[in-house]
């Protein structure tokens, strides 16, 4: 302890010498990040991709690597785009939004993207979102279902920088009340994940069912938090209280689980309807094979068999070969996102981001998935998801879709200005 | 002689930090921001950790008290960021007085087990209260308001002037932090780490100090939060996860714990050496592992205890 | 209401069951080691993919991949102790906590190199594949093989930390290690058996609980080991007795919380746990104990 009087003296010198280089730093400022606008396109096509490399759901990321490193073999095989080459280079998002937020980052300011593609969970969109707006760079999201993403983001606070070629959550939750109105079923229960997409999906699913079918009844709800491995005890609550239906949009690992456990307790035998929005996921249908009961209603974001076209025939049997799995819905997504950025810098003949907007919105695109449009005011992408019935096939070592039936991506998803029960489906025309 | 030195660096840092701030890229100027951040939540916990001894697994909770406080500050009252800070560090400090009043009647794996359950409450409440929270979605888009001093008004929009927002609240943490540590309160800390007995005989309520050195540290964890918020505009209930309170841990163990850089390196090394190996490897973690392995085996002590003590027996060697 | 009270009740036990053969490896060595060995999710994550691999792709009877993974579990266990965890015991008790994470981090990503990073759906054990109906509802066989197997690996642990040489050994070094060194028992090499064994009980569970999840992912074992220090810490730190109740208890009340109050599921578990290390922190069963 020598001398703490000079010690104190000095450190509160230099703290009051940073003070003040700070309130100049912050009046002084140059301006970063401007640059005048080329008229041609330059160098080789930067497209910044993350998805969730590691923990439970890492499966999920490297079947978005399949699809997108696949459009970039073949699109870099055909000439590139626009005379470019492609590139692209893949992170770990963690399913955490601060990684995501520095992912993002990473892409534009150190590594200089010039698109942005990926991100999986809800809370990951949400939060890239405003960022990506901030950095402009478009922003292309092949996995995250939020309709706060499109209805609040995009079209609401104009962060025109997103948008997004999956299906968002009025897949699972509209649609899957179309098909619920058909069914005999007149009470339905959900045991559904106890997060934001569980409580968005089983809110659309009664509101709609309630509308086109009014006197169905919800008559139980159980909340399973992430990572559940023991779906007993909603299974329980389910059974109790008896209904005809069941509506769940548990995903992936834990969609496996619950299945078997709900077979071992016989729920199926006494639940006769079962709709499964993200049922139809190469991984949940691969992961329980013959377990998998037949005649369970599932849908996805994309289901290999269809369209039945043979655009889609030949990609599938293209995937097989290169990475000798079946595709996932995620490596659709990811794959046409490739070809939509190929599709729109030839279109406008820029890689800048307002030119880039303007071409993507209102933009046709053929996809393994079918003809997608991306929806000018939402920046969403229009396509028919079907909704099927397990079946056994003895060509598949696993349950595929037997029975379809398409609701029209232009009748369930929720339309502009979003607000009010004029913007939700039932439509009139 | 050895005194004069830490001022050279300190002042050289510093010199460093706000070079940076005017002449780097946007992604340096990112990471160096949240270096700085993370060293406030690791210097300030290093205040419970270090010096009292204190193993907190709850810390996270108020970083994420800190965050939303700005958050729903912000969104519901003013955007005025300073304010936004004040009412960050208020509720964290508060929020900490409460749960450290029960927690700080153990020691020890008690203490880090009880720290760890109201830590896990703080995050489910988060997660539950969807209506205030935002649920798991957490709170996103918070814009960052002009700071407005009466007579001036600065704009801290962009990440170049928030930059120097970060800068100064870093320098201050640091100021303060070493006054602490020079107090008579730092000293009395310092006693309880290593015989609290003889700290209690001494007529000192061992337990009070304890308190006030976890709502000192819960205030600084609530400033980084605040500053978080800031620069993510963005915050979910994972903030409060157990798992965030790890980071200050691992940072001031790979630093070095009873030291007042050590929390400093280590969070330069924490978030650099994750940036520099995904650069290399989709397997980050498992290098990150290997490497952390190697830290606790090969630098007992941390980075800034085993370098100081190098240097030591090599002068003393010449 | 007869038949839902029943199966809350057996979920509850079944669950419990699971979470003690976890629990009980992991307070057997903070009892002794007095390490909070974070590892120990990575103990039952090898061992469920090891046994799920002896399986799969060697073929081999699930009865002896339950027997062979947790044992390639327990070489794992050996080398971190020797060479990892003995080299930080003189250091403080952070160091430790730090050194297991850091192995978690390792495990995990090894396991996704080796296996895939895709979850894996675990094949069915012939033999206990089917259910039971209890009163008038289904209830699997594998779950009543998990609640027969819990009892009696309490039963095992307590039969040879009460009755053999070696468990006195290992009380007395639990209580006073400087006592037991005075004595002539080889603390160190104890303390790699005791770990070993540790790492063998979690390795097990993980093995047996690959037809119960039904699934095998990456960052398996962090969802459980939280569960496992809950009923550790509510047991009583290192009281293998306690953590047995304690498992049955959080099971118990997860299944019921999950029944009739679901609002609360993890709010519940953790004011539970604040309240037993603040009311007794000597564990909740601590009476029982002796």
């Amino acid at each position: 302890m020598d001398k703490p009087g000079i010690k104190r003296r000095d450190f509160v010198k230099m703290g009051l010498l940073t003070a003040a280089a700070s309130a100049l730093g912050t009046g002084v400022m140059k301006p970063v990040g401007l640059w005048a606008a080329t008229p041609k396109i330059k160098g080789p096509i930067k497209v910044g991709y993350q998805a969730v490399l590691s923990g439970t759901l890492a499966g999920y990321g490297e079947f978005h690597k399949m699809g997108a490193l696949m459009a970039l073999e073949e699109i870099n095989a055909a000439g590139g785009i626009a005379g470019n080459k492609l590139e692209m280079e893949v992170r770990d998002s963690t399913l955490a939004a601060p990684a995501a937020l520095q992912n993002v980052r990473y892409f534009v300011d150190s590594w200089e993207a010039d698109l942005l593609a990926g991100v999986d969970s809800s809370g990951q969109a949400l939060a890239v979102a405003p960022v990506v707006g901030q950095l402009d760079r478009i922003l292309m999201v092949t996995h995250a279902a939020t309709e706060k993403l499109t209805e609040d983001e995009v079209f609401k606070k104009g962060i025109k920088q997103v948008f997004r070629i999956c299906t968002p959550t009025y897949q699972d939750g509209n649609a899957a009340a179309f098909v619920a109105k058909d069914l005999p079923a007149t009470t339905w229960a959900t045991i559904n994940p106890k997060y934001e997409y569980g409580f968005t999906t089983w809110n659309m699913f009664q509101d709609t069912l309630g509308k086109l079918k009014p006197g169905v009844k919800f008559v139980a709800d159980s909340w399973a938090p992430f990572g559940t491995t023991d779906f007993r005890p909603h299974i329980n609550t389910i059974m109790d209280a008896k209904p005809e239906g069941l509506y769940s949009v548990v995903w992936a690992g834990e969609l496996i689980t619950m299945m078997k456990q709900a077979q071992q307790a016989g729920m199926f035998d006494k639940i006769k309807y079962v709709l499964l929005p993200v049922g139809a996921a190469m991984d949940v249908l691969e992961g329980l094979g013959p377990e998998m009961p037949d005649n369970i209603w599932i849908s996805g974001r994309y289901f290999f068999l269809y369209p039945d076209s043979p655009q889609n025939k030949e990609w599938v049997a293209n995937f097989r070969k290169r990475w000798n799995h079946y595709p996932a819905y995620v490596s659709e997504t990811a794959y046409s996102t490739m070809f939509a950025f190929k599709k729109a810098i030839e279109a406008c003949g820029s890689k800048e981001t307002a030119q880039l907007i303007t071409a993507l919105e209102g933009m046709e695109l053929d996809s393994p998935a079918g003809k997608r449009v991306f929806r000018k005011e939402d920046h969403q992408a229009m396509y028919d998801v079907p909704w099927g019935l397990t079946a056994t096939d003895p060509k598949y070592p696993f349950k595929i879709m037997g029975k379809q039936v398409v609701i029209p991506a232009k009748e369930c998803f929720n339309r502009p200005p979003f607000e009010g029960d004029a913007s939700k489906p039932p439509f009139k025309s | 002689m050895k005194s004069n030195w830490k001022y050279i660096i300190v002042a050289l840092m510093l010199l460093v930090l706000i070079g940076i701030g005017y002449f780097s890229s946007r992604f340096v100027l990112y990471l160096a921001m949240k270096i700085m951040i993370l060293s406030i939540f690791a210097m300030g916990y290093n205040i419970l950790f270090g010096r009292t001894g204190l193993l907190s697994f709850g810390h996270a909770a108020f970083y994420a008290t800190g965050a939303y406080g700005v958050a729903l500050c912000s969104m519901h009252v003013h955007t005025h960021p300073l304010v936004g800070i004040m009412v960050g560090i208020a509720a964290a400090a508060f929020l900490a007085l409460i749960i450290g009043f029960f927690c700080v009647r153990h020691t020890e794996i008690y203490f880090a087990m009880l720290t760890l359950a109201f830590g896990m409450m703080v995050f489910s409440l988060m997660w539950n209260l969807r209506d205030i929270t935002g649920g798991d979605d957490g709170l996103s888009g918070i814009m960052r308001g002009s700071v407005s001093l009466g007579f001036l008004k600065i704009s801290i929009t962009k990440d170049s002037q928030f930059y120097f927002l970060v800068l100064f609240f870093f320098a201050l943490s640091m100021l303060l932090v070493h006054r602490i540590y020079q107090s008579p309160f730092g000293l009395v800390l310092a006693g309880i780490r290593e015989n609290h007995v003889r700290t209690e005989f001494a007529g000192l309520g061992v337990k009070r100090y304890r308190l006030a050195a976890f709502v000192v540290s819960g205030a600084f964890a609530g400033l980084a939060g605040a500053l978080g918020l800031l620069l993510e505009s963005n915050v979910t209930p994972f903030a409060a996860h157990w798992s965030h309170s790890a980071n200050p841990v691992l940072v001031s163990l790979m630093g070095g714990l009873q030291t007042f850089s050590g929390p400093i390196v280590g969070s330069i090394v924490f978030v650099l050496l994750r940036e520099f190996i995904e650069r290399f490897t989709h397997n980050w973690m498992l290098w990150f592992g290997v490497i952390l392995l190697a830290i606790i085996l090969g630098f007992r002590g941390g980075i800034v205890g085993s370098t100081t003590q190098l240097v030591k027996r090599l002068s003393k060697v010449s | 209401m007869m038949e839902s009270l029943v199966h809350v009740c057996l979920a509850g036990i079944s669950a419990g069951m699971f979470i003690w053969l976890v629990a009980s490896g992991l307070t057997l060595i903070f009892g002794v080691l007095r390490v909070l060995n974070f590892a120990h999710g990575s103990f039952y994550m090898l061992g469920a993919y090891l046994c799920y691999t002896c399986l799969k792709f060697l073929g081999i009877d699930f009865w002896l991949g339950v027997i062979v993974g947790p044992l390639a579990v327990c070489v794992v266990g050996y080398v971190m102790e020797r060479y990892l965890l003995r080299q930080v015991y003189d250091l403080e008790l952070p160091y430790q906590l730090l050194l297991t994470f850091a192995v978690v981090l390792i495990a995990d990503e090894l396991v996704k190199i080796i296996w895939g990073a895709g979850s894996i759906g675990s094949p069915t054990v012939p033999g206990l594949a089917g259910s039971v109906q209890i009163v008038g509802r289904n209830f699997p066989v594998y779950n009543i093989f998990i609640m027969v197997i819990g009892p009696l690996v309490a039963l095992a642990l307590w039969a040879l930390l009460e009755k053999s040489w070696w468990g006195r050994i290992i009380r007395a070094a639990a209580s006073d290690r400087e006592m037991a060194a005075a004595i002539g028992v080889r603390v160190p090499s104890l303390y790699t058996g005791v770990f070993v064994f540790g790492a063998w009980l979690s390795a097990l569970g993980g093995a047996l609980a690959v037809p119960y999840v039904g699934l095998l992912t990456t960052g398996m074992g962090e969802a459980v080991i939280i569960n496992a220090f809950v009923v550790v810490v509510i047991g009583g730190l290192g009281s293998l007795k306690g953590a047995f109740l304690g498992a049955l208890f959080i099971g118990l009340l997860n299944s019921f919380g999950t029944r009739f109050i679901p609002a609360l599921d993890m709010f519940l578990t953790f004011i539970l746990m604040g309240v037993v290390l603040l009311w007794r922190p000597q564990g909740f069963f601590a009476g029982v104990d002796r």
